[in-house]
């Protein structure tokens, strides 16, 4: 025991006696363990938001399809879908999305009068009511893309190409915003005469299943009621999603595949050269009784402290950049993610999962790349340094 | 399927330990074929050299294997989503068979890299190397291990597709499930429970009677028992173990007590077990390997304290797994 | 006579085979009795340093044997070589072969943090023989700061941490001014009333004249004549 600790304590004063040579290597090695933790920790702090957003989504949804597209569906399919054995309530929905040109943003416009899961309570001012016409309650983002307070009037551009004008009755204020970020919701009736939607027909379905084990079941008989209907069920969203997130990081993740490669190759390269000073060091040490695999043990720490040392403030460094910057330095490249807006703060997540992965990534072929090395480096003959 | 980081972090890893093994198969074929522990020529010299190498490279498998073990385990658990019906990582498992056999095969990499481990420890301490070339054929041995492992878990990876609807813990280690799991569940539990019970206290005591018997048969069969007293106790955890942790009386998981929500209980559960059975294991190699008097003065030294160390953390593994019947309200009366 | 060193027909072959060949060591047999002060004498490329080093167990002989207090260690895998090397022989070069930017009492310790000796022990060593030397009030300098003389003391120092029984010493007067070297005989002496045994690989007459070396071997071509 006392004996690693000593080799310890000089695998970390020799370190430090060529501190300028390895801080090239710790600076490079900090780069990559930053960059590739930003991708992992923005991956999944999207993909927690998602499922987070999802989590009061209903099991099951039921679109209309007409030539291979989302079609407004008809409320005569809600009797019919009511009578399926196992069905609860069957609700119609009336949602879109509106393009405000003043803003550049895209908005998503709910008409209902009835609150929102788990939302409603982060909810500034009131909402709005059945048969209240004119009034709107809006989310956190549009509040301040357009400067908007509880009280002033919001102008929407109709399928008439005139604007309607909303009074402002309510405001989300959630932390993790996501959900209700760029949310307008107006009541039903506002909603038809905005877009110019005929009576009786609804955006889509929800259908609540009694047994959570019958959905797959009950969506199958809505299939074969109505060949025109596409069921969704929350599982299968839910699948789309984690196949995709871990798609995107996983795709990212590989187009960094060379810049790691080089990383291997200048961990080897520096590992291999050393200048005159070290190999006299190792051909002192083994003179004086050190032995070949108290070399590698040395050389073991060195990597081992600077892996480390390296991981962890990369780390720290893509937790910071990730958490408290809005990944600032990749949102050029984040325009692609169409469900994130402009500001967004995402909740500070991390897993040991994520760090284990990111220790496979880095620290283990970095140690693989220094074997070699070390081990040329311990079998200096020990009487070298008798030879000047 | 491949793009997934964890899968990705996988492969790359086994990517890295097949070449450096690949290079110590490559080294071992060398020493067997010239080593001569005569000769003071310097091929002999450079060797020797290069053992150290090759035990160095053995560690870092060692450690890899158990660390790809458990980033195989986390990985599969968290895709148990992509598949309709899997709940845990039994049933991402489930979802492609082939997983299994990457994770039998992560676990006899962790055994036969231990005993590699041990066997040159012996070797190095003994002046004449006597077990070279011995170590070196198992090297080679290990060899095709890893090859399968990494080919076993693109097998597995390659052959997920999402959608598969799998039994889980839940029905497929529940009694009606077929195959080998669903049977390890399916055993009656209080039978199971002797079984169990009884087997540990056969292993300690035989493990305590050759710490202080020279007989060379005891030591082989404290080693033979060891991986009995293992596959008992797997299969106990999965039978009734596990459903003390979970307090659910259908949930066999073997997985999911590696997880915070239990307190992350199934960390020192298994390293006591595999621990205890590693060391017991050695016990019985140990005992093969005494074939002069220098390696039997230096393995009888090291055979004790791996007796030693095995008895204690098999009962180690006793306790944890005895402490939540005891102490828990759950029972298993009448499952 | 209580012998602690032997050597019976050794030979050492570097390159065997190749063009450039050759045999620092050739058929050499000598025996060094315990207690003994012996110089190594003999021309530059003699193979002085290559008989010490074969002796000291830095390396193994091509043929031949080399009896170490009792044991032969010429066929021994290397880790057992360090092993006695560690904890029999005391080693000073021709350079002082000292590790720049760490302390005196560290280079002094060194050779002992593979061994596993607890730290109070290695102080505790340390500082005895930094105290018997007289450079105990530079414990703390890095040693790249301390005059010939101290670094000298340094590299003595390391050589002594083990208290070897056999102290071996190339050329140790080869860098060093008439002062130093006086100063270096002196500690020499005192090493030898303490009974340990001295093999000098040397030329220097400075050395060898002296009263207090036993007995003189001179090697040629590698032999001993
Ligand atoms: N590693 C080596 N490679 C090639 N030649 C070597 C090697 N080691 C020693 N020799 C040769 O062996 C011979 C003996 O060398 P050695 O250093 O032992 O002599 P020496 O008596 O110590 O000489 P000096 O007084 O100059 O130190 C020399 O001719 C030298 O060139
Ligand atoms: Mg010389």
């Amino acid at each position: 025991m006392g004996k690693h600790i000593k080799i310890l304590e000089f695998a970390l004063s020799s370190l430090w006696r060529r501190k300028y040579k390895n801080l090239g290597i710790i600076m490079v090695f900090t780069l990559i363990v930053m960059t590739l933790s930003s991708i992992l920790l923005l991956t999944y702090s999207f993909k927690r938001e998602a499922f987070a957003i999802l989590k009061g989504a209903p099991e099951l949804i039921i679109q209309k399809i007409r030539a291979g597209r989302h079609d407004f569906i008809p409320l005569s399919y809600t009797k019919k879908i009511r009578e399926v054995p196992g069905v609860g309530k069957v609700i119609p929905r009336l949602w879109g999305y509106y393009y405000d040109i003043s803003t550049g943003g895209n908005y998503t416009v709910l008409g209902t009068f009835r609150g929102i899961k788990n939302s409603i309570n982060v909810l500034k001012g009131k909402f709005i009511r059945h048969g209240e016409s004119g009034v709107c309650v809006i989310g956190k983002g549009i509040s301040q893309a357009r400067f908007a307070e509880i009280g002033d009037r919001i102008p929407i551009k109709g399928a008439d190409g005139k604007f309607h004008s909303f009074r402002i009755k309510g405001i989300f204020g959630a932390d993790s915003n996501i959900i209700t970020n760029d949310l307008i919701i107006i009541n039903p009736e506002d909603f038809k005469s905005l877009f110019g939607i005929e009576n009786n027909i609804f955006t889509d379905i929800v259908v609540q299943v009694y047994n959570p084990s019958e959905i797959n079941n009950v969506a199958a008989r809505i299939k074969a009621l109505f060949p025109d209907t596409r069921p969704i069920t929350k599982k299968e969203i839910l699948r789309t999603y984690d196949t995709l997130f871990d798609w995107r990081s996983g795709l990212v993740l590989t187009m960094f595949a060379g810049a790691l490669l080089a990383f291997v190759i200048l961990a080897w390269d520096k590992a291999t050269a050393m200048n005159a000073e070290e190999k006299k060091e190792i051909g002192i040490l083994k003179a004086i009784g050190w032995e070949t695999s108290d070399i590698m043990e040395l050389k073991f720490w060195e990597g081992f402290v600077i892996s480390s040392l390296s991981f962890l403030t990369g780390l720290i460094g893509g937790y910071i950049h990730i958490f408290f910057f809005g990944a600032s330095i990749f949102s050029p490249a984040l325009k692609g993610w169409s469900v994130i807006y402009p500001d967004f703060h995402l909740m500070p997540y991390i897993n040991p999962y994520q760090i284990a992965v990111l220790l496979f990534l880095t620290v283990i072929p970095y140690m693989a790349a220094t074997i070699v090395p070390s081990w040329k480096a311990s079998i200096t003959d020990p009487d070298v340094i008798m030879r000047g | 399927m491949i793009l997934h980081p964890g899968i990705i972090a996988l492969l790359t890893g086994a990517l890295i330990e097949v070449a450096l093994l690949i290079y110590s198969s490559y080294i071992g074929l060398v020493i067997i074929m010239r080593w001569n522990a005569n000769s003071s020529t310097e091929e002999q010299l450079s060797l020797e050299r290069k053992t150290y190498l090759v035990s160095t490279i053995m560690s870092f498998v060692l450690a890899f294997s158990i660390l790809s073990t458990l980033l195989f385990i986390y990985t599969v658990d968290g895709m148990h989503r992509l598949f309709t019906g899997a709940m845990c990582a039994t049933g991402s498992l489930n979802a492609n068979p082939v997983g299994w056999y990457a994770l039998y095969m992560k676990i006899s990499i962790f055994f036969l890299a231990s005993i590699w481990i041990a066997v040159n420890y012996i070797d190095q301490r003994t002046e004449d190397s006597p077990l070279v070339k011995k170590k070196f054929i198992l090297l080679l041995c290990i060899t095709p291990f890893l090859f399968s492992d990494i080919y076993l878990q693109f097998r597995y990876f390659l052959g997920l597709k999402p959608n598969i609807i799998t039994s889980c813990c839940g029905s497929l280690f529940s009694k009606e499930g077929g195959g080998m799991a669903g049977g390890l569940s399916g055993l009656p539990t209080h039978p199971m429970e002797y079984i169990f019970f009884s087997s540990i206290f056969i292993y300690v005591f035989i493990a305590c009677v050759s710490l202080f018997s020279s007989k060379g048969f005891i030591k082989y069969l404290t080693g033979l028992m060891a991986i009995v007293l293992f596959i008992i106790s797997l299969a106990s955890i999965i039978s009734f173990i596990s459903l003390y942790f979970y307090e659910i009386p259908t949930h066999h998981c073997p997985f999911d007590i590696l997880q915070g929500h239990y307190n992350y209980i199934g960390y020192p559960l298994y390293i006591s077990l595999f621990g205890g059975t590693v060391f017991g294991i050695l016990t019985g190699v140990g005992e093969g390997l005494k074939k002069s008097r220098l390696l039997t003065i230096q393995i009888n030294n090291l055979q004790r304290k791996w007796t030693i160390t095995s008895i204690a953390l098999i009962t180690i593994f006793a306790l944890i797994c005895i402490y939540p019947m005891i102490f828990s309200s759950f029972t298993l009366e009448g499952y | 006579m209580n012998t602690i060193i032997k050597t019976e027909n050794v030979t050492k072959v570097l390159n065997r085979g190749r063009p450039n060949e050759v045999r620092p060591v050739r058929d050499v047999s000598m025996e060094i009795s315990k207690g003994e002060t012996v110089v190594l004498k003999g021309p530059s490329g003699s193979g002085k340093t290559s008989l010490l080093s074969l002796v000291g167990c830095m390396n193994r002989p091509t043929s031949g044997k080399i009896i170490v207090k009792g044991k032969d260690v010429a066929k021994l895998p290397e880790r057992f070589l360090n092993l006695i090397r560690r904890n029999t022989f005391g080693f000073i070069f021709q350079q002082l072969n000292l590790i720049n930017g760490i302390s005196v009492k560290e280079n002094i310790m060194l050779p002992l943090y593979p061994t596993g000796s607890g730290f109070p022990e290695l102080k505790k060593r340390a500082e005895n023989i930094m105290d018997k030397l007289g450079i105990t009030h530079r414990k703390h300098f890095p040693v790249q700061g301390l005059s010939g003389g101290e670094q000298q003391r340094v590299a003595i120092a390391r050589a002594l941490i083990n208290n070897p029984d056999i102290i071996l010493a190339d050329e140790p007067t080869a860098h060093l001014d008439t002062k130093l070297s006086g100063d270096l005989i002196n500690i020499m002496k005192l090493l030898k009333e303490e009974g340990k045994t001295i093999v000098i690989a040397t030329h220097d007459p400075l050395i060898y004249e002296r009263d207090f070396i036993d007995r003189m071997i001179e090697m040629r071509d590698g032999k001993i004549i």
